[in-house]
């Protein structure tokens, strides 16, 4: 808001529009933007770019441990499958569970936050408090137990990844409703009749749409992260699926003789983070509302 | 300040209520029933019946509840399953080491951060402070188990400086004062700096704007206009109101550095109460695994009240009534 600005109005542009044009112009963002896609690219392409099967045992004594040549270029594992394959299907496993897990995440994020800045008052009050608590219960200990009780699948890591994950995006998403509930356009949907969820549907979650995607976005690289870790723990994907992060628990036991084994899906977590945190950081700039004069 | 003082009170208390509360839920939604998952093939049926009274399942759902709430209440976390000893006594042992590692990791973090913010704030656009960006998000960005490793491999089985595991050597008898600390603060470097290291990249990044806006500041340019010296300009005036917000990251990074402790201390053999949670975890102990839960929340809570209460001690801007802060 500049005083001296007070021409006449720029043509009018949508949020959408001007939101693109800002990103483009961020490299890291076009960066991060190229790595995600690279990465989807890798997953869907997967049988293209390697002929061996990433679960089905080699030929054990002979094939086991042999490090990086030619044949192998990422070497192989205990099993003598290679590890090239299985970091390359591994991207299957991680980008599903980042982006269904995000979508929950976002789901309920979406749903608390707009009730309880939509109906204010006593239900605002307990969801919130609820929010508080299990932010106070360090992620990882309330993935763990959740883990620990419902023992597991894919599918439910998948849901207890997104149920452990929403309360940031519902914060985020009540600030932005309480700030636009006080909108003209609200309240006249409001006496004309729209009930609660009409006005929370129809005016309210499109209104907030950039701020979800942005979170989500973040959301994406924080998940994979968690699943890596639990993966790490051997609690996440249950075996012989390849999952980066039981990959880089798998090669521990072998670290001085094969460090291969740790170290390459290691850097594909590093990777896959990095590219959904500049793309998220390059969107969060460009869609912020405050951005916009 | 006495009202503030009792209404964050009561209100860290309400959240630890929460807390208690969800966590017996979860226990109860868990499919099947509760009690089988603290059945065990090789115990007696006099052993059944004890643990089945001593948890209150035979009781109504309300009443065990608050039977529940009101044990915890009094520190009565029940008998661990797998070492078949109080999970107090097993937490009394846990929670020293977890602090001894988080607060090292916690002052690594600090130093380390507010020291590179504001370094990157004093030559913004440099090489230094671009290096200094791009180190952060791949800091930030790579997982701590494999950090870890990579360091123990490095540190530990290639160069052998750094011990891999444990918080001190097997046998340190006839170990002096000062060489068993010597020889504790060895093993303390590598899971400290893997704990620490990623939380400083983003604090490094805080800074580095919380130092940009007080720069400014119309106090800066008035400490200017009198001619101080650039580097007390830096220092004294903007890097003292700059400082201030990072006391609330303190708070903000509690549940981070115990999530991550997780991590650490399995990979470190690091007896606290990450490991105790995994181990738990692994042998189904239910009872060590809730307690956890509910200690580490408690911890978070009430570092969260103490960042409170230091912020508005060391902000006299902040007026304690109302519940407004400004």
């Amino acid at each position: 808001m500049n005083g001296d600005d007070l021409s006449i109005a720029a043509p009018p542009r949508g949020l959408w529009s001007q939101g693109w044009t800002r990103f483009r112009r961020s490299r890291f963002g076009m960066a991060g933007a190229l790595i995600v896609l690279a990465l989807y690219l890798v997953a869907i392409a997967a049988p293209l770019l390697t002929p061996y099967d990433p679960i089905a045992q080699g030929d054990v004594p002979r094939m086991r441990y042999v490090p990086p040549c030619r044949e192998h270029p990422l070497g192989t594992d205990k099993f003598g499958r290679d590890v090239f394959a299985r970091v390359v299907y591994g991207s299957r496993v991680s980008l599903t569970i980042g982006l269904l897990a995000a979508a929950i995440t976002v789901l309920l994020g979406s749903v608390v936050g707009a009730a309880a800045g939509y109906f204010g008052g006593a239900a605002d009050a307990i969801l919130m408090r609820i929010v508080d608590a299990l932010l106070s219960i360090p992620r990882l200990f309330l993935l763990l137990t959740c883990v620990a009780l419902f023992s597991g699948s894919i599918w439910l890591i998948v849901v207890l990844l997104g149920a452990t994950g929403w309360m940031a995006t519902a914060r985020l998403v009540r600030a932005q409703v309480l700030s636009l509930r006080n909108l003209d356009y609200v309240k006249a949907a409001e006496a004309l009749g729209a009930g609660g969820r009409g006005v929370i549907w129809r005016h309210l979650i499109p209104n907030t749409l950039s701020v979800i995607i942005v979170a989500a976005t973040l959301r994406v690289g924080g998940i994979i992260l968690a699943e890596a870790s639990l993966g790490f723990l051997g609690l996440g994907v249950p075996p012989p699926a390849p999952s980066w992060g039981q990959m880089v628990f798998e090669g521990r036991e072998a670290l001085m003789s094969a460090w291969w084994l740790s170290t390459f899906p290691g850097i594909a977590i590093a990777v896959t983070v990095i590219g959904f945190n500049l793309l998220g950081d390059a969107l969060k700039d460009a869609f912020d509302p405050r951005q916009i004069a | 300040m006495r009202g503030f003082l009792a209404r964050r009170l009561i209100q860290s208390l309400a959240l630890l209520f929460i807390v208690l509360t969800i966590t017996f839920f979860l226990l109860r939604l868990a499919p099947g029933d509760p009690m089988s998952r603290y059945y065990n093939p090789d115990f007696s049926p006099e052993t059944v019946r004890s643990i089945k009274e001593s948890l209150g399942l035979d009781n109504p759902l309300a009443e065990q509840y608050f039977r529940w709430i009101a044990s915890f209440a009094r520190g009565d976390f029940g008998v661990s399953l797998r070492y078949q000893r109080p999970v107090r006594d097993l937490l009394a042992e846990a929670i020293p080491n977890t602090l001894r590692l988080t607060v090292a990791a916690l002052a690594l973090h600090l130093v380390l951060g507010i020291f590179l913010g504001v370094l990157s704030a004093a030559k913004r656009n440099s090489p230094f402070d671009r290096v200094n960006t791009i180190a952060a998000l791949f800091v930030y960005s790579i997982p701590s188990f494999w950090l870890a490793l990579m360091l123990i491999l490095v540190f530990s089985l290639k160069l052998g400086i750094l011990p891999s595991s444990h918080m001190q050597s097997l046998d340190t008898e006839g170990f002096s004062a000062l060489s068993l600390a010597l020889d504790r603060a060895r093993h303390l470097a590598l899971p400290a700096f893997v704990l620490g290291v990623a939380s400083a990249a983003s604090t490094a990044r805080y800074m580095r704007g919380s130092m940009l806006d007080a720069l400014r500041e119309d106090y800066i340019r008035t400490a200017r206009a009198k001619g101080l010296p650039e580097s007390r300009v830096f220092l004294k005036h903007a890097f003292k109101n700059a400082a201030l917000p990072v006391v609330t990251i303190v708070g903000l990074s509690l549940p981070f550095l115990f999530g991550g402790a997780v991590v650490v201390e399995t990979i470190f053999s690091w007896p606290g109460m990450g490991r105790l949670a995994v181990d738990a975890i692994y042998a189904r102990d239910y009872p060590t695994v809730l307690a956890i839960n509910f200690v580490v929340a408690a911890i978070v809570i009430l570092g969260n009240l103490l960042t409170d209460v230091a912020y508005g001690l060391l902000d006299p801007r902040i007026v304690f009534a109302g519940g407004k802060k400004g």
